[in-house]
C-alpha cells in the first residue's frame, strides 16, 4: 500500500530570517558520559589549608591519603569516610607529598621540617622512621612504584635529591644539587624501581637512575620551560608527562627525551596531575578500560587528556583554585583537592548494588529452603489494564505503525480553521517574537492581517502595540515591523486616542522611534567616516 | 512529431467494467490507464476534436469478461464504438453538431453478453447549435437530443432547449436522466421502449440560484442539486405525481397540503427539499455512494466532502491541493478517482479516501498576478534529460519528462499550505535550470498586502540522485532588498549564477563551501554574491551568458551591457532599442546576440558582438526565443497581434526560424494559442531517430509549448513529419493479475482445503474365519452398541460370495 501522497499540512514559519543553525545535538560522548557518571559531593574534613597532595594506596581498598596543613588525613577506600586514626599528625610543621608503599601497609610523607616520616597504617600512633637528611622542606616523597618495600626517594627545597633505605635510616645515595632550584616534583618509573624522574623549579626535568655511580649525573635531562609542578611517568614508562606553566608536555623518555605533544587546555598554571582509568563496570576486571591523564589547574578545570589520541576528551570545572588530584585505581572515586581545604569528590556507586544483588543471589541458590513466589491474587489494578503495553517488539514481529501524530502549536490549529485574529492573538501571547512575525506573515499570505488588527480588541491591541514597541526597531524584522506599527496607529487612532491606557504604549513607541533614529544617524556618522576609508583602501 | 500535455480534466473520466481500468479524454485520444499502476495502457485515436464524454457497456456474464466495449463523444460531432481492450473502432456515428455530453440511459439494461435481444439504444446528446449566431445574447445555443444509436438516426423533435450546452446527469438505473438550466433543475423520465421526444414525462424543480450540477440517488427517488454559491439542495420524493403510473395517484397528491412539503418550492413536484450549506463557492460535482447513504460533494476549496443522507454529518478529505471537478466510482467498491483542476486524477482508496495513485497530467497554465511578472519564459529546461520544469500553483516546480508525456517530480518550493480558494499571493515567478541540469534557481514572490510585508526570495537547488529530485541548498531573502527579480541565468562550465532585478542592479552568485566549526569540520556549501554590478541605476530585465561562460550580458532598459563575470568589470555596452528589452540570449557559439522587447514598440534584434552594433531586427512581438546549442540557428514565437493579419483568432502565433547570417526565416509555422507558450531547442535524442537521418546537419529538435501547456516535438529542418515517433507503443499494460474482492482482499487467499477426505490407504486385514466367535467378546462397556453389533453378526454369519479379483 503506497502512502497517502497527498501534501502534509505546513506550519508557519518566519522566513524573514533563517532559523539560528541549528547547534550541534548535545550527544554525549561515551567518554563524558563516563566522566558524568560520577556524583559528584564535597568529601567533609573540615580543612581550611590547601589540600597539596592526594594519593590513593596502590591495593585495595585503596585508601586515600591527604596532605593538609600538619597533618596528613586518611579515607577509606571504599566508603571515603575518615578512617579511625587518622589525621596522622606527628608533623611539627606542614605536611607534604605523601607516599603509600607498593603494598600499601606503610606511608612516607614529607614536611615543611626536612624531616621524611614513614608510618605504619594499620593502627594509630608515631612514625616508624625519621628520615633527617634534609636542611629545607620536603616537598617529594615516593616511593618506588615496583616491588621495591625498602627504599625511599626524596626531594627538598634545598635541591637535594636523597635514596633512603627505611629500616636503616640511612641514605644510600644523594645526589646534592640535583637542580638549582627548588624540586618540586618526582615521579618514580612504573616499570623500574631504581629510575625516578624529578622536576624541579629551574625549569629542568632530570631522570636519575641509582644503579649508576652516584656521580651526581642524570640520566637524561630536558627543559620543560617554565617551573615544573608536576611530573608523571605514563603506564608503559616510555612517556612523560610534565606539567608547568599552563602547558602540560609529553616527552618520549626512551627516545632520548624528546617532545612528543604539547597540550595547551589550561588558562594557569597546571599544578597537579593523575593517571585515571576508564572503567566501566563491563569491563571492571583489572586492565580494563583506556587511560587518561588527568591534570589539574589553579583556573579551576580538571582537564581530562587522552594521551593516545593527543585530545581533551572532558573537562569540568571546580569553583576553587585547585592543587592536587586523585583517581582511585577501582576507578571509582575521583578527588580533587583546591586551595581552600575542600576537597571534591566524585564517586561511582554501582559497585555497591551489584554486590548486592550477587550477595542475595548466593543466598538463594545455597539455602535449602526457598520460599516460592507469593501467588499475585488477580485483581483489576491499574496494572492490569495497562498489561502488555510496554512490550518491546520482537525481531521477527511485524509493526503496524500508527501514524505520527503532527504537533501543531495553537496558532496553527486556528489558522487551521480560518480564525486569523484568534489565530494572531494566541501568538501574540506566547510572546516568541519568532512565532508573531510568522504567524503575521502568513496572515499577510492571506491578505487577512490588516483585518485582524482592526478586529482587535482593547486588551488585544495592548499586547500587541507591546510586541512593537519591543521588537519593532530590531533590525531582523523592523523592514516589516515598522511598516505594521504605521498602518497600527493609523487603523486604531481612534481607539488609542479614546484609552488612556493605550496611550502608554503609543508614549513607548515614540520614545522609541527617537532612540532608534538617533542611533540611525551615528551609524550614518560612522559610515561617513568609513566610507573614504574604503575608498582610499580600494585603490 | 511527437504531442503531449494534454488535459486529463477536460471532461469527467470512466472506469472499465472490472475497475482495472481508467478512461480518460485527453485532448482528441482516450487514453486507458491501468488503476493498479498508474500507467498508460493505450490510446484511442479517431475523434478529430476533444472527446467529451465516455460511456462504458457494462459486462452481465463473468464469461465475457474480457469484452469492452465504450462509446465515446467529441466534438467534432461524432459517436465511436470502441472495443478499448484491443483497441479498435467498431462503429462510427456521425450527428454532425458539437457535443458536449452524451449519456444512453438504457446501456444499463442490455449488457454485453447477455442472451436477450438487444433492444434499441439511445442516446441522449447535449449538443451546440453551430447555426444559431454566437453573439446573440439570448440565443439558446445548447440543445438537448435524442439519437438512435443502433440504426443511427436522430430522434425528431428537442428535448430542451439551453442558452449553452450543459452537461446531462443520469441516474443509475437509467431512469432518469436530467439538467441543470439557470434557476431549474429539468427532469426526464426515461421511458422504457421507443422515444418520442413528446411523449417523455418532464418536471421542473425551482430554485432561487443558479444551478450548477445535480446527481440521482442509485436507488431512491431523491435528486441533489448544487448551486453557485455553493447550496446542496436535495428534493426527496421528486415527480411522485407526474412519473406515476396510475392517475388516481396523481389526483392524491394534488390534494395533499403544502404544509406537508417542507423546504419545496411553490408546485414542485417533490415531497420535501432540504439546503445544505457548507462550500463557499460553486459546487462542481455530487454524487451519490452506490449505497446510497452518502452524498459527495466537491468544489473550489479542493476538499471533498461526504455528506451522510440521514443526518446531514460531515466528513472531510482535506488537502486535494487543487479545486475539484469530477468524482467517478468504479465497480470496485473499494476504489473510486477524483479529478482536480491541477490535470491530477487521484484513485481513493474507497472508505479510508486514502489516495492510492495519482495520474499526474502537466499543470495547467495558472494566471499569476499583475502586479509582478516574470518577463521571460516561465519554463525552464533540462535538456539533457528531456524535461520541463514548470510552477504549478501550490508553490512547486513539476518536472514533466517531453518524451514520455508522464510527470517526473514535482518540488515544493514554499512550504505553505496552499488554499485554493484564496486569490495568489505566493507564486513561484522564475525558474531557472543550468545547462547540465545539476542546479536549479527559483524566485518565489509573496505580494504584500497594501505594501506590508511582500517578500522575494532566491533559492538555489541541488539536484538529487534521481532524475527530477533537488534538495534546497541556498535560501536568499530579498536579494535585490524589495526589488523583483528579472532573470536568473547559470554560467556554462562554472558554479556561477547571475540574477538581475528591477531595483537597478544584478548580482552575480557563487557556490562556494566552506569549513565551519572548527573541532566538528563540517562541510558546508552554499551560494554566496560575489559581486554586485548596475549601469546607470537603470533597471536590469534580462541577463544572460555566452555559450562558454565568458561573457556576461545584462540588460540596462533599452541597451545591452557586457560583463566580465569574474571580475565584473564592464567591457561594452552595445546600442539602443526602442523600448527595454526583455529577453537576451547568445546565438550558438557564435558572436552574436539575440534581444526581444516587448511592450508598445516590440523589437526583435540581432546584435553583433565583434563590433558592438545591431545586425539586423524585426518589429516583432516575441514571445519566446530559442537558440540551438551550438548552430547559428535560433527560432522566434510571435504573436500574431504585432502581424497585420485580422483574419486570425487572436493568441494565434507563429514559429519563425532564423538562420543569424540572414533576417529571411529559413521556414514558418503557424501555430494556436501562442499566448504564453514556450519555445526550445532539444538536443537530437539518439532513440528517437532512424540511422538514415544521421547525415551531419544539424538534428536538433524544436518544441513548443503552447498556452494550454500542450506541447509537440518536431524537427524543424524536414517536412516530413513521421521521422520522430515516440518510443512508447512499448506495452506499459500490467500483467493481469487477479482481483480480491471481499475476504480475498482483506485476508488473501484462503488455503485450497480440499474437500476430498483424506485418502488414507486401506490396511488389509485378514478376516478371521470366525468373526461371530469374537465379535462379542470383551467387556460390555468396551463393546459398540448393540444396533451396530448386530448388523456386524448377521453379516458375519452369511456366506460372502468371493470377490470379482477371481
Amino acid at each position: 500500500m503506497a502512502a497517502d501522497p497527498s501534501k502534509p499540512l505546513f506550519p508557519v514559519e518566519s522566513s524573514h530570517h533563517p532559523k539560528p543553525p541549528s547547534r550541534k545535538p548535545q550527544t554525549l560522548t561515551a567518554e563524558s558520559k563516563f566522566w558524568r557518571s560520577f556524583k559528584n559531593s564535597e568529601l567533609a574534613s573540615g580543612l581550611i589549608l590547601p589540600v597539596t597532595a592526594l594519593e590513593f594506596s596502590p591495593v585495595p581498598p585503596h585508601d586515600l591519603a591527604a596532605a593538609s596543613s600538619a597533618a596528613v588525613y586518611l579515607f577509606d577506600g571504599a566508603t571515603l569516610s575518615p578512617k579511625p586514626f587518622s589525621p596522622l599528625s606527628s608533623f611539627s610543621d606542614v605536611a607534604y607529598s605523601p607516599s603509600f608503599r607498593c603494598d600499601g601497609a606503610l606511608l612516607a610523607a614529607g614536611g615543611e621540617s626536612g624531616i621524611v616520616q614513614v608510618f605504619r597504617l594499620d593502627r594509630a600512633g608515631h612514625a616508624l622512621r625519621r628520615l633527617r637528611a634534609h636542611a629545607r622542606p620536603v616537598r617529594l616523597v615516593r616511593y618506588p612504584r615496583v616491588a621495591d618495600k625498602l627504599h625511599i626517594f626524596s626531594g627538598g627545597d634545598d635541591a637535594l635529591l636523597s635514596y633512603w633505605d627505611v629500616p636503616s635510616e640511612t641514605q644510600v645515595l644523594s645526589f646534592p644539587g640535583a637542580h638549582h632550584d627548588y624540586i618540586r616534583a618526582g615521579s618514580p618509573s612504573p616499570v623500574s624501581s631504581e629510575v625516578i624522574a624529578t622536576g624541579s623549579y629551574d625549569h629542568t626535568v632530570k631522570v636519575w637512575d641509582v644503579r649508576v655511580s652516584s656521580n651526581a649525573n642524570p640520566v637524561l635531562g630536558f627543559s620543560h620551560g617554565a617551573p615544573v609542578e608536576s611530573v608523571l611517568f605514563l603506564p608503559s614508562g616510555g612517556l612523560l608527562a610534565t606539567a608547568g606553566g599552563n602547558c602540560v608536555k609529553i616527552w618520549d623518555v626512551i627516545g632520548g627525551g624528546r617532545l612528543v605533544h604539547t597540550v595547551e587546555g589550561h588558562n594557569k598554571t597546571v599544578t597537579a596531575m593523575c593517571l585515571g582509568r576508564m572503567r566501566n563496570n563491563e569491563s571492571s576486571g583489572r586492565g580494563g578500560g583506556e587511560s587518561r591523564l588527568m591534570s589539574v589547574s589553579i583556573d579551576g578545570y580538571l582537564k581530562i587528556f587522552d594521551f593516545a589520541a593527543y585530545k581533551i576528551t572532558h573537562s569540568m570545572r571546580y569553583p576553587a583554585q585547585l592543587l592536587s588530584v586523585g583517581f582511585s585505581p577501582s576507578g571509582l572515586a575521583r578527588v580533587v583537592g583546591t586551595s581552600n581545604g575542600t576537597i571534591y569528590m566524585g564517586k561511582k556507586k554501582m559497585k555497591e548494588k551489584e554486590g548486592d544483588i550477587f550477595g542475595a543471589k548466593v543466598v538463594s541458590e545455597f539455602d535449602t529452603f526457598a520460599p516460592g513466589p507469593v501467588k499475585h491474587v488477580l485483581r483489576p489494578n491499574f496494572r492490569y489494564f495497562r498489561r502488555g503495553q510496554n512490550e518491546k517488539p520482537q525481531e521477527t514481529d511485524y509493526i503496524v505503525k500508527r501514524a505520527a501524530k503532527v504537533k501543531l502549536a495553537e496558532y496553527d490549529k486556528l489558522l487551521k480553521e480560518f480564525r486569523h485574529k484568534d489565530a494572531l492573538v494566541a501568538a501574540l501571547n506566547q510572546k516568541n517574537p519568532n512565532s508573531i512575525v510568522a504567524v503575521m506573515e502568513e496572515l499577510v499570505a492571506r491578505k487577512k492581517l490588516l483585518k485582524s488588527v482592526v478586529n482587535l480588541d482593547t486588551d488585544e491591541l495592548r499586547l500587541l502595540l507591546g510586541f512593537l514597541h519591543k521588537y519593532a526597531t530590531m533590525p531582523r524584522y523592523a523592514r516589516f515591523l515598522m511598516g505594521l506599527a504605521k498602518r497600527v496607529l493609523e487603523l486604531r487612532a481612534e481607539d488609542i486616542r479614546s484609552k488612556d491606557e493605550l496611550k502608554g504604549y503609543v508614549r513607548n513607541l515614540k520614545r522609541m522611534i527617537a532612540e532608534e533614529i538617533k542611533i540611525q544617524h551615528s551609524l550614518q556618522e560612522i559610515q561617513g567616516m568609513i566610507s573614504p576609508l574604503l575608498v582610499i583602501a580600494g585603490r | 512529431m511527437i504531442t503531449g500535455g494534454q488535459s486529463f480534466v477536460s471532461s469527467p473520466p470512466a472506469f472499465s467494467h472490472d475497475g482495472k481500468k481508467l478512461l480518460v479524454c485527453t485532448g482528441r485520444t482516450v487514453s486507458v490507464f491501468s488503476t493498479s499502476t498508474g500507467m498508460l495502457i493505450t490510446e484511442l485515436e479517431g475523434h478529430a476534436d476533444r472527446v467529451t464524454s465516455i460511456v462504458v457497456i457494462p459486462v452481465a456474464v463473468a464469461a465475457s469478461k474480457f469484452v469492452s466495449y465504450c462509446w465515446t463523444s467529441s466534438l467534432d460531432g461524432i459517436i465511436c464504438y470502441w472495443d478499448f481492450s484491443v483497441p479498435e473502432l467498431v462503429k462510427k456515428v456521425k450527428v454532425g453538431l458539437p457535443i458536449f455530453s452524451m449519456v444512453i440511459p438504457n446501456v444499463s439494461r442490455n449488457p454485453v453478453g447477455s442472451n436477450e435481444k438487444m433492444s434499441t439504444l439511445f442516446a441522449y446528446l447535449s449538443v451546440e447549435d453551430i447555426n444559431k449566431p454566437a453573439d446573440q445574447h439570448k440565443a439558446l445555443r445548447g440543445q438537448i437530443q435524442i439519437y438512435n444509436l443502433t440504426n443511427s438516426h436522430r430522434v425528431k423533435g428537442l428535448l430542451a432547449e439551453t442558452l449553452n450546452p450543459v452537461f446531462i446527469s443520469v441516474s443509475k438505473s437509467g431512469e432518469y436522466i436530467g439538467i441543470p438550466n439557470k434557476r431549474k433543475l429539468h427532469i426526464w423520465k426515461v421511458p422504457g421502449k421507443d422515444c418520442k421526444c413528446d411523449e417523455i414525462k418532464k418536471i421542473k424543480l425551482y430554485h432561487t440560484k443558479k444551478l450548477s450540477t445535480l446527481a440521482f440517488h442509485p436507488y431512491e427517488r431523491m435528486v441533489a442539486g448544487g448551486d453557485v454559491t455553493g447550496r446542496i439542495l436535495i428534493w426527496r420524493g421528486f415527480g411522485k405525481r407526474k412519473f406515476s403510473e396510475n392517475l388516481q395517484a396523481t389526483g392524491k397528491g394534488r390534494t395533499t397540503n403544502e404544509e406537508e412539503r417542507p423546504g419545496v418550492r411553490g408546485d414542485d413536484d417533490a415531497d420535501s427539499c432540504a439546503t445544505w450549506h457548507w462550500h463557499s463557492s460553486e459546487i462542481k460535482f455530487l454524487f451519490f455512494s452506490s449505497d446510497g447513504a452518502y452524498l459527495y460533494s466537491g468544489a473550489k476549496e479542493g476538499v471533498l466532502v461526504i455528506w451522510q443522507l440521514d443526518t446531514g454529518k460531515r466528513k472531510y478529505k482535506p488537502r486535494l491541493g487543487s479545486p475539484l471537478l469530477y468524482f467517478t466510482d468504479s465497480p470496485d467498491p473499494s476504489l473510486s478517482c477524483i479529478s482536480c483542476a491541477d490535470n491530477q486524477i487521484h484513485l481513493l482508496k474507497m472508505p479510508t479516501m486514502e489516495i492510492k495513485k495519482s495520474i499526474a497530467g502537466i499543470k495547467l497554465p495558472f494566471s499569476s498576478p499583475d502586479g509582478y511578472k516574470g518577463l521571460g519564459s516561465e519554463f525552464a529546461y533540462d535538456h539533457a534529460a528531456g524535461l520541463v520544469a514548470l510552477p504549478t500553483k501550490d508553490y512547486c516546480v513539476q518536472f514533466f519528462s517531453l518524451y514520455d508525456n508522464l510527470e517526473v517530480s514535482e518540488v515544493q518550493v514554499c512550504e505553505k499550505n496552499f488554499q485554493p480558494a484564496d486569490d495568489v499571493t505566493i507564486y513561484v515567478a522564475l525558474i531557472s535550470l543550468s545547462a547540465d541540469g545539476f542546479v536549479m534557481g527559483t524566485v518565489d514572490v509573496k505580494l504584500p498586502e497594501e505594501r506590508l510585508g511582500g517578500l522575494v526570495s532566491l533559492k538555489f537547488w541541488k539536484h538529487g540522485s534521481r532524475m527530477g529530485e533537488y534538495s534546497l541548498s541556498t535560501v536568499i531573502y530579498e536579494p535585490h532588498s524589495d526589488a523583483g527579480i528579472s532573470a536568473l541565468a547559470f554560467r556554462p562550465g562554472h558554479d556561477m549564477a547571475v540574477s538581475s532585478s528591477f531595483g537597478g542592479d544584478f548580482k552575480v552568485w557563487v557556490h562556494s563551501s566552506y569549513t565551519e566549526d572548527t573541532d566538528q569540520m563540517l562541510q558546508k556549501s552554499g551560494w554566496r554574491c560575489q559581486s554586485i554590478g548596475s549601469y546607470k541605476k537603470k533597471p536590469m530585465t534580462a541577463a544572460a551568458f555566452s555559450a562558454d561562460g565568458s561573457v556576461l550580458a545584462v540588460a540596462a532598459g533599452t541597451v545591452v551591457t557586457l560583463w566580465d563575470p569574474d571580475s565584473n568589470i564592464l567591457v561594452a555596452i552595445i546600442g539602443d532599442t526602442l523600448s527595454p528589452i526583455t529577453r537576451l540570449s547568445f546565438i550558438g557559439k557564435s558572436e552574436y546576440l539575440v534581444s526581444s522587447s516587448k511592450g508598445s514598440k516590440p523589437q526583435l534584434s540581432v546584435w553583433s558582438t565583434s563590433n558592438l552594433s545591431m545586425y539586423w531586427s524585426y518589429k516583432l512581438f516575441a514571445q519566446d526565443v530559442s537558440c540551438t546549442a551550438d548552430g547559428s540557428q535560433f527560432a522566434v514565437l510571435a504573436n500574431h497581434n504585432s502581424l497585420d493579419d485580422t483574419t486570425t483568432r487572436d493568441g494565434d502565433g507563429v514559429i519563425l526560424l532564423f538562420d543569424v547570417e540572414n533576417p529571411v526565416p529559413l521556414a514558418t509555422w503557424s501555430v494556436q494559442k501562442a499566448k504564453r507558450g514556450g519555445l526550445t531547442f532539444l538536443p537530437p535524442n539518439p532513440s528517437f531517430h532512424d540511422t538514415k537521418c544521421k547525415e551531419g546537419k544539424d538534428t536538433s529538435l524544436l518544441l513548443y509549448i503552447n498556452g494550454d501547456h500542450e506541447y509537440v516535438i518536431f524537427d524543424p529542418h524536414s517536412s516530413e513529419e513521421n521521422q520522430i515517433r515516440r518510443n512508447a507503443q512499448k506495452s506499459q499494460a500490467p500483467p493481469e493479475e487477479a482481483v480480491r474482492f471481499g475476504y480475498a482482499s482483506i485476508y488473501g487467499e484462503l488455503p485450497d482445503i480440499s474437500l476430498k477426505k483424506e485418502q488414507i490407504p486401506e490396511i488389509p486385514f485378514v478376516p478371521s474365519e470366525r468373526p461371530w466367535e469374537t465379535i462379542f467378546s470383551g467387556s460390555s462397556h468396551v463393546l459398540p452398541p448393540l444396533t451396530k453389533l448386530c448388523s456386524a453378526f448377521l453379516a458375519s454369519l452369511l456366506e460372502k460370495r468371493p470377490s470379482g479379483n477371481e
